[in-house]
């Protein structure tokens, strides 16, 4: 089984991606982070196989998190999922080594469009 | 800004995320009809945007349809209890997914705050209200605001 560690500041945006996951198929093991800084204590501590991930957070913020695991040598699978969706926020979380980029509101079909090909 | 977001792509960014997010279809979120709407026992929810244009994106309800959306945000039924915080972290994340979706369609960015959450909207004195769409969210009355605030940040 999948195991995904969901990152947001939001308990409630936490249960609706977890629950958006469900809707998609995708019957993962879930864990959950706070913020960024609980994030990466969980990926030391236990290396998931993919980490969703909020932008906007306070402590390490999304994009914090990210350039911290890579630069700690975890290549876990990244993906954000996101209030804010500019242009500019795609390429720098593209060229963070980010795989997708979700934008909020999601539905249960923008989770499989980009986790699909991801698993493939 | 006025300019740049209009009140129709206010109404579709506020459809897109009640169908998706609460209702789990379109058609439960109308334009309010009539004169506007008085909110009795407010509760307000609000991101700031800082940049080139600063301003916010505020949501008011009433108290008890604050609680219906949170119930529908966390899945619980109709008789569960709602808690202040969870309350608070419902219409804040609401807000927030509003104020993402405007500060897209601002051509200069910014940088999103965190969402806050209270009885009556602080305002500096220079605040402009741009735009306050009035809505119905199954009957009930629900406020999207978008505020010029040009000196958000100045003392």
């Amino acid at each position: 089984m999948i195991r995904v560690l969901v990152t947001d500041d939001s308990r409630v945006m936490r249960q609706i991606v977890i629950r958006t996951l469900r809707q998609a198929g995708y019957d993962w093991d879930v864990r959950e982070a706070s913020d960024g800084a609980e994030a990466l204590e969980a990926v030391r501590a236990d290396e998931p196989d993919v980490v969703l991930s909020d932008w906007n957070m306070p402590n390490v913020n999304g994009i914090e998190l990210l350039n911290q695991l890579r630069a700690e040598g975890f290549q876990t699978p990244f993906g954000f999922v996101t209030s804010e969706s500019s242009e500019e926020m795609r390429s720098t979380a593209e060229a963070a080594g980010a795989l997708f980029l979700i934008s909020k509101p999601f539905t249960p079909e923008s989770f499989r469009e980009v986790i699909e090909p991801v698993l493939a | 800004m006025s300019a740049e977001v209009e009140v129709d792509q206010v109404l579709v960014i506020a459809r897109d995320i009640f169908s998706s997010m609460i209702d789990g279809e379109a058609g439960f979120l109308e334009s309010w009809v009539g004169e506007p709407p008085v909110l009795a026992e407010p509760v307000v929810a609000w991101v700031d945007l800082r940049g080139p244009w600063s301003g916010r994106a505020a949501l008011r309800t009433e108290t008890p349809t604050a609680h219906n959306l949170s119930r529908a945000l966390l899945g619980m039924s109709a008789d569960e209890e709602v808690s202040d915080a969870d309350l608070a972290d419902a219409v804040g994340e609401l807000a927030n997914v509003v104020g993402g979706n405007v500060k897209a369609l601002l051509p200069e960015g910014g940088k999103l705050g965190l969402p806050e959450v209270a009885a009556e909207l602080p305002l500096t004195a220079d605040a402009v209200l741009m735009h306050g769409v009035a809505l119905a969210w199954r009957g009930r009355p629900l406020v999207v605001e978008i505020w010029a605030l040009p000196t958000l940040d100045q003392p």
